[in-house]
């Protein structure tokens, strides 16, 4: 089985919730997780909730990599720290992949630090995952967007790596044979967006192995039109804070509106089993993470809010991208890139 | 073998004698009774359908054998809530395993059935302590004891208490009182609190060993004390056996063979499992070294496993002044009062709530 090194002490509720996580695995899997950080805490905190011991290890790292920290700063500093133990522990071929919920920006620039970028790649991606309308049959409930911060600015070579690892990944994970791959642009038309973006346009136009479906647009993002959404990583993260904000926005009106008037709190009350069940469709902890494509490594980068059950996903999707030999379906869709 | 035939083979030695009791149920077979289907179909096995948990015969057999090495005068026993018709499976079952075992005590279910007393059906604490000072009184005086459990239902307490009453540090009316309210049965609380007044004050009880197998939370477990050592698997138990010398070596090398032979445990886990012990404090650092050298050499653990870690050996070097022996990281008993037994039994009458 896999082996996974999991950053205990990244995270809004690191360690409780990470450890929590794991021990969770730990009794439901055979996979068998390095939780990384400080042994005493990390013990304690077992010590409280069931798990199996012979599915986990525990990693000394004497140091934490903080939410706030300047990431480029931190990871040249904290040598000890638990999210670069963990790094390395994948290097070093101790792990298979590693699972963090820390800081995003030491998350990828300790990557890049100590794996490897897989051949013909020029910049990694973090992608991820978002809920939205399904169009066609088979599609997965969630969408995958990448770049969304990894690579600021990009060339068009980079993008179409881009789309051929979003590929790779989402028929591996989703299981969706032909992902639907998209370019996120500022008009259906092959001429839109600017020189990058046309010429992206065009190379994608040119492979095989991947099924183009042409430029989307804002609006198409909650829509089915595509599965896998392509951009540079300033586009992908405002992109991804925007569909966030958008979501909390609704939930604070739906809120005032309740507290507002008896009629509407009534509503809302009988509409409840249907919001629940699109929130439990939607849910973010049921996927975990999301991966930090184009190392020889897997990495999944989780939520900082997540809790231990989004741990315990995120774990499994990471054994599962190992089981499906995700970075080998990269490396070969690479190889075919025209 | 009756309690008599077994002090009949008492021998004079330097060592006290010392007394194995186990459960059956959870801690030596992989009993499933969760539903009636399943309970119908337990009640139905023959011996060969049996499954034991894996490593226990060899922990078994390595006591025996560790005890005839010693000269030390050994008895092994099973108090079983199951009733005495599955005996024979029973027997055959430890039979097919070779284990040595001096007698098994059953619980007469099917009395409780004929009286329509179903709630005693579940109710064992009243039947286990019986067994169990029963089984004392018979036995030589200056007994030591190990007491085998598991986690799901009452043995913690069960053990605890009898162990406090062979201490002396729980008072008979203290005993009747919790007695009531766990609802022993009325008709043996006499019979309990006489047991109680010939037996108590011997002491004997060195640790009464949980299986963790419902993986309960190891925390759950300090209520009880320093005597009760909660274990994940054989493994660990069989390592904190040898650390306090009541198995060698060797005999936690078989048992880990047979982890890794015939249950599909990996060296890995084997390596997870010690490490947890050590973290847990149940095991000290150069006893893991010490009983972990031997395991490596033969394969059963990694190579370069919890040795080469550098927390391991930053706690190593605080004990290295000493000299490198096994010795037990657990502290022996020794209390004036008895356990917080209402503070235990609100824990469990939380847990049945919840679950």
């Amino acid at each position: 089985m896999p082996t996974i090194a999991l950053d205990a002490m990244g995270g809004d509720h690191a360690p409780d919730a990470i450890v929590r996580g794991a021990a969770l695995v730990s009794t439901t899997t055979d996979i068998e997780t390095l939780l990384v950080g400080d042994v005493e805490r990390v013990q304690a905190i077992l010590d409280q909730v069931p798990y199996n011991p012979e599915h986990l290890a525990i990693v000394p790292a004497t140091g934490v990599i903080d939410m706030g920290d300047d990431p480029r700063e931190a990871v040249r500093t904290k040598k000890d720290a638990s999210l670069l133990v963990a790094i390395r522990a994948a290097a070093d071929g101790r792990a298979d992949a590693v699972v963090s919920a820390g800081n995003t920006g030491a998350c990828i620039l300790g990557a890049a630090g100590h794996f490897t970028l897989l051949p013909g790649i020029r910049r990694a991606a973090l992608a991820s995952v978002y809920p939205r309308q399904t169009e066609h049959e088979g599609q997965d409930r969630m969408a995958l967007l990448l770049d969304v911060g990894a690579t600021v600015r990009c060339e068009a070579d980079e993008l179409v790596q881009f789309a051929l690892m979003g590929s790779a990944y989402a028929r591996r994970i989703s299981k969706v044979h032909e992902p639907r791959i998209g370019l996120l642009n500022m008009g259906a038309e092959p001429s839109k967006g600017g020189p990058i973006l046309v010429e992206a346009y065009r190379r994608l136009r040119e492979q095989t192995g991947i099924n183009f479906v042409g430029n989307v647009e804002g609006h198409d993002l909650v829509r089915g039109k595509a599965d896998v959404i392509v951009c540079e990583g300033l586009l992908g993260n405002v992109t991804l804070k925007h569909l966030e904000g958008v979501s909390g926005a609704l939930e604070d009106l739906a809120k005032a509106a309740a507290e507002q008037r008896l009629v509407w709190r009534v509503g809302l009350r009988l509409l409840s089993q249907g919001i629940d069940r699109v929130q439990a469709l939607t849910d973010y902890t049921q996927y975990g993470g999301s991966p930090i494509l184009g190392f020889d490594r897997l990495f999944i980068k989780c939520h900082g809010r997540s809790n231990a059950h989004a741990i315990a996903n995120a774990v499994k999707v990471a054994a599962k991208a190992v089981r499906d030999r995700v970075p080998d379906e990269i490396r070969d869709a690479l190889g075919r890139m025209r | 073998m009756n309690m008599a035939s077994w002090l009949g083979r008492s021998r004079s030695t330097a060592l006290p004698p010392l007394l194995c009791r186990w459960d059956l149920d959870k801690t030596y077979l992989r009993s499933e009774f969760a539903t009636l289907r399943q309970l119908w179909r337990t009640a139905r096995e023959r011996g060969e359908d049996k499954v034991e948990v894996p490593g226990v015969p060899e922990i078994l057999k390595g006591l025996h054998a560790a005890a005839d090495r010693r000269g030390r005068t050994i008895g092994l026993y099973f108090i079983s809530a199951s009733p005495p018709q599955i005996g024979k499976a029973i027997r055959d079952k430890l039979a097919l395993d070779g284990v040595p075992y001096d007698g098994i005590v059953f619980k007469d279910q099917l009395d409780h059935l004929r009286r329509g007393r179903i709630r005693l059906l579940r109710e064992h604490v009243g039947f286990k302590l019986v067994a169990l000072l029963r089984g004392r009184l018979a036995a030589a005086s200056g007994s030591r004891e190990l007491l085998f459990g598991d986690d799901w239902e009452s043995d913690p307490l069960i053990y605890s208490l009898y162990a406090d009453i062979l201490d002396g540090t729980l008072a008979v009316d203290r005993l009747a009182a919790l007695m009531a309210r766990v609802g022993v049965d009325p008709e043996l609380r006499p019979e309990i609190e006489r047991l109680a007044g010939d037996a108590g004050g011997t002491g004997g009880v060195e640790r009464i060993f949980i299986n963790l197998e419902r993986r309960t939370p190891p925390a759950v477990f300090r209520l009880y004390g320093t005597r009760v050592v909660p274990t994940f698997n054989y493994f660990q138990t069989a390592l904190v056996l040898a650390a306090e010398s009541y198995v060698d070596a060797d005999d936690v090398g078989r048992v880990a063979r047979s982890l890794v032979e015939r249950s599909g445990y990996t060296p890995r886990r084997l390596e997870n499992s010690l490490a947890d012990l050590v973290r847990r404090r149940l095991l000290a650092v150069d006893s893991a070294e010490l009983l972990g050298a031997p395991l490596r050499d033969a394969g059963l653990l990694p190579p370069s496993g919890i040795a080469s870690r550098r927390w391991f050996q930053r706690m190593r070097a605080a004990v290295q002044q000493r000299r490198r022996r096994l010795v037990s990281a657990i502290p022996r008993v020794a209390r004036a009062t008895p356990l917080d037994y209402e503070a235990i039994l609100d824990r469990l009458a939380a847990a049945r709530a919840s679950a």
